[in-house]
Parts: structure tokens; sequence; C-alpha cells
């Protein structure tokens, strides 16, 4: 399924690139992260825990930043999969700088997902995947937004 | 904390009483505790209907229920419609007569929403026979031949 | 397909359903119809370590009147809306839903108050809970508070109950005398989940043929029941009738956001959710001429 998305961040496009590839920030946005470790060169491995209401599944994977062209997009490949099912996505981000020093972050990308959840859930996934997207870059953005408080303060 | 359930119940007008992990399901307590495997075992959540037994004089699906729940309750499965005897009960015979199966497996769900259906409905027209069949599945018999099986039970059942 | 293991409760009653819930605020679910909880403890796609079995709880089960309205207990099973004379007598459109909500083998089991708990984004009782401006009555362990339907359904299987609370009742207040609705639905297969589904409610002035008032909920389009208030506005004032109806349909095909999946395209949802606005408008409309 297609991923798609544009998320403004009130900063310009410097500190926005660090704090999408900073490895912190990754972990405390990503929904459900519950461990992420540095394995390699801008690889990581993860655990997350995800679900909607009652619904939940485990999964351990691999989260890889490709094809850095800092500071304006690189490739994000999630790879997790867990008793429930597995899901593999690519996005890339791509960073614009507006004139008012406001930074949007464009997401195009993919995902597939399989297993049980895919079977069963197959009428929630795209709902789901925009509404966990939406929570992963709110969460940027305050964490953008705390930033830029302790910097100034 | 316990993890087994000892359950009561009344199948087929017989007095049961098995212990079953609180886990079980109730139509893998009739098949495996109580010996009873006229009930199928299908989809195992709630969609394909082969799994329908009568509860208190109601359909339910016994693969969505706990065997737990079932305590202290009267049930009917398809054991419990032809007599003793072997006699088949006029929905059984009107299926066997109109083709209303062919492998048998999705067959007691339908006996059994049949029996509650034609109980409470006996003048039940087709839409409404459709109606409660709707919530079985069959890959054999293209419904048709169980439609018609439906519509003769339930001229017998009215002219007995 | 079995369920992991799990602690087993049936308790007698709620004082003792609350307090078990309580002692366990991560791990705990209710369980009472099962119709939707069951299938996932099947595939394990949940796997809660405390369930509390809330059918042996006497008094829980009841469909009274209140004042004008109906309030439903948190036993109260779905045939109970085919039933229960208050239903017809006042909330007709919910016995309307009864062959929509799903088929008679579950509604045997299923409660009202679980489906509203368990908010499926496709299921036609939180659509309808919206659309007639029903009360959700949370029972905690220390207090009850009754929250507006219109605020309970937060995401896709998500309501605004607490871990420890308990939906106790659903009440329902007597919509206007003069609104008709309607209830409709598009799926695969009858009984399937809906693609697209709407309750669309009506009235008209006496003096003259102008709508005065409007309701329109769409589910199956979003992670929650969707009212569409813009096309609900581009209603009132106007003549009852194709046109109106049709800008109605136009408005709310845009406003709802649905996605793709393998049964549907967002797309075909939206056109869809436009012709069932104008048939739920004119059937409502029919119903308001018959009375």
């Amino acid at each position: 399924m297609k991923i798609e998305g544009r998320f403004i961040f009130p900063a310009s496009i410097q500190p926005v690139w660090e704090l999408l590839i900073d490895p912190q920030s990754l972990q405390a946005c990503t929904p459900g992260c519950k461990s992420l470790s540095e394995i390699g060169n801008d690889e990581f491995e993860a655990t997350l825990e995800i679900g909607v209401g009652p619904i939940k599944g485990t999964f351990g994977g691999k989260i890889l930043m490709r094809e850095k062209n800092p500071p304006f997009s690189y490739s994000l490949v999630v790879e997790g999969s867990g008793a429930v099912g597995f899901v593999r996505g690519e996005g890339k981000l791509t960073l614009e700088q507006s004139e008012d020093d406001k930074t949007a972050v464009l997401v195009a990308g993919d995902a597939q997902v399989g297993g049980l959840i895919a079977g069963v859930g197959q009428r929630l996934l795209e709902g789901v995947a925009k509404q966990m997207m939406g929570q992963f870059f709110r969460c940027l953005q305050s964490q953008l937004g705390t930033r830029l408080a302790k910097s100034a303060g | 904390m316990a993890t087994t359930r000892t359950i009561k119940l009344r199948v087929n007008g017989a007095d049961y009483e098995g212990t079953a992990e609180v886990r079980k399901t109730l139509v893998d307590f009739l098949r495996e505790d109580l010996g009873l495997t006229g009930t199928n075992v299908g989809c195992e959540h709630g969609v394909c209907g082969a799994c329908t037994i009568l509860m208190n004089g109601e359909t339910v699906r016994s693969c969505i229920m706990l065997a737990a729940q079932a305590d202290g309750a009267e049930l009917m499965t398809v054991e419990g419609l032809a007599k003793p005897s072997g006699e088949l009960h006029p929905i059984q015979e009107a299926f066997r007569e109109k083709h209303g199966l062919q492998c048998g497996f999705c067959t007691p769900g339908f006996l059994m929403t049949t029996y509650e259906l034609l109980s409470k409905h006996p003048d039940a027209d087709e839409e409404e026979i459709k109606e409660w069949l709707s919530g079985h599945l069959c890959r054999c018999t293209g419904y048709q031949d169980i439609l018609e099986s439906v519509k003769l039970a339930a001229s017998r059942l009215r002219n007995s | 397909m079995k369920p992991a293991r799990f602690e087993y409760y049936d308790p007698r009653n709620l004082q003792e359903a609350l307090e078990i819930l309580h002692a366990h605020p991560d791990d705990g679910k209710i369980l009472a119809g099962g119709q939707s909880l069951m299938p996932l403890l099947n595939m394990r796609l949940a796997r809660p370590k405390i369930i509390v079995d809330i059918n042996r709880i006497e008094g829980l089960n009841y469909v009274k009147a209140t004042g004008t309205g109906v309030a439903i207990g948190a036993n109260a099973r779905q045939r109970a809306l085919q039933t229960e004379r208050l239903i017809g007598e006042r909330l007709v459109v919910l016995r309307e839903a009864g062959s929509f909500i799903a088929h008679p083998q579950i509604c045997s089991r299923g409660t009202i108050c679980g489906s509203l708990a368990h908010a499926d984004p496709a299921a036609e009782l939180p659509a309808l809970a919206v659309a007639l401006d029903a009360e959700l009555v949370a029972t905690g362990p220390n207090a009850a508070r009754a929250i507006p339907a219109g605020g309970f359904f937060q995401s896709y299987f998500t309501t605004a109950l607490q871990p420890d609370e308990i939906l106790t009742e659903a009440r329902f207040p007597a919509p206007p005398e003069d609104m008709a609705w309607s209830i409709l639905e598009v799926s695969r297969r009858h009984g399937d989940f809906a693609l697209v589904g709407i309750v669309a409610g009506l009235a008209v002035e006496r003096e003259r043929p102008v709508i005065n008032r409007a309701r329109l909920v769409y589910f199956g389009v979003g992670a929650t029941p969707m009212r569409v208030n813009a096309a609900e506005a581009l209603l009132i004032g106007q003549a009852p009738g194709e046109d109106a109806f049709d800008a109605a349909a136009q408005v709310a095909g845009q406003e709802i956001d649905p996605s793709n999946d393998i049964h549907a395209t967002a797309e075909y949802r939206r056109a869809v959710a436009a012709t069932l606005t104008r048939r739920a408008l004119r059937a409502a409309m029919e119903k308001l001429k018959a009375n």
C-alpha cells in the first residue's frame, strides 16, 4: 500500500534534518518502540509492540537509513516480523524549506504487510498505517519544539 | 487461580459434566470432552457457521464461546435431532430428500439454524429463510438445494 | 487457532468485576457477548492475561424506558433490538439496523454495549449512537460517568473508556418526534462488514416543505463513525428533494476520508457514500410523507 504524507515543522531545514536522523527521536516517536540499538552504519535493530485497541503484536526487526543527502532527503527502510505477521516499508523523506523558516517533510513510500494481520485486518491496514505515520510525525514535531525551546533558553 | 473449570450442562436432554481449561472453547469441549463430534470446527472465528448449536433455545456459535460459559446451560446439538431409534427428524429427512448436503461438513450448523427458525417462525417465507441461513457457508451445494430442503421441512412441520 | 492462556473470572456482581479490572490495568479485558473478542483470542491477535466475564452479573440485561428514551444494559443482546417492544416504539431505526449488525447466530450472544465498547469502524451501533446522540455510561471502581457518543469513539477499536471502566449502559434519548430515520449499508455479501454505511435523519417544517433538521453519520469510512456537519448544513432551509439531497451527497463524498483496501478503493467508497446519502434521505422523506 502507498504511504504518503506532508508534515510541516516550524524551523529551518538543518535542525529538522538533525531531528529526523537522530536515533533518539526515532526511538521516542516510533509507535510502540520498546528498543532501538545501532548495529551498524545507519542500521538499527528494533523491537516494536504495536496495535490498535485490544489487537496487539510484537515485531522484531530493522530500521535502515539509506541514500542520505543531507539536509535534503534520505530513505528509511523498516522491516519487522512477529507472530501476527510481517511488515516491510520503504519511504523517501524529502525536506523542503519554505521562505518563512518552515520546513515541509514529504513522505512517499510503500509498505507490504503480510501474515495474519494482513489477512484478517485487511480493511484497516491503510487507515492504521496513516494514523501511525501521523502519530510519528506529530511526536517529532513536539520533539522539535522541545529542542528549540532548550537551545533558546 | 485455577486454570480449569468443572462444567455441568445438559445436552440433548442428558446431563454431562467435564473439567476443562478455562480457555477451551465450547465446540472443543463438546467434541473432545463429551464425545459429541457431530458439531464441526470450521473457521474458528464465527463466520462459517459449522459450529452452530442451540443454547437455551437460541442458535449460537460454539467456536466463539468458552466452555465455562455453558455451565448450567441447556444445549442442543445435531445429535439431538434424530430419535434414539435412529428415525430422522423431519428437517434431516427433508435435507436427505432434497439433496441439501454433499460432504456434510456445514450441515449440522444448517440443521440447527433451521431448527430454531422453524420453531419460532413456522411460516417463514423465502426471504426470511435466506436471512437466517445467510450466517452459514457451504462449499459444495451452491445453496439452492439447502433452500429447497428448508422449504420442504417447513411445509412438512406445518402440516404435521 | 486456540486462545493463549489467561486467568478467567466470572463474578456475580459488578463491584467485583470492577475491582478485578482495576487490579490489572493493562492486562484485563471484559468478555460479554464475545462475538468480537473471542475471534481475536482464537487467532491470538489479542492476548489479555485476565478475562472478566460479565455474563453472570445479575441486573445488566435490560432494555428499559427512561423518560421518553431507552436505556440498554451491558448484557442486553443484539437480538433484543428485534424483540423488545420499546425499541419498535421509540427507536425503530435500531430495529431496522438488526439484519445489518450481524447474523442471527451472532446476535443471540453479541451485546449492544459490547459492540459500542469494541468500536469497530465498520460497525452500525457506534454510528447509530452518534446519530441519535446517545450517552454511554462508563462505570469505574469509584464512580460512573455519562459520555456523549460524539466524544466516545476516538479511533480504531479505541473509545474513551479507561482500562478499569466498564460500559454498563447505553442511553438513547427519544429522537425529535418529527424526525424520520434511515440506515443503509453496502457490503460484498449480506452480513459482511460494511464497506460504507449511513445513518440519516430528516425533519421538515410543519407549515411548509422546508428541511429544518438533518443528521448524516457515516461508518466504514474512517477510524470512527463520521458525522458530516457540512452536508447537514446544506440541507437545512432547503426544500426536500433531489436537488438538496444531491448537493448534500456530493459534499459528503468529498468530506469523508476513506482508505483503500482489497475490498474497495477510497474512490469507490466516496462514490457509494454519495449514493447512499441520496437513497437514505429519500427513504427518510418517504417515511415523513407516510406519517
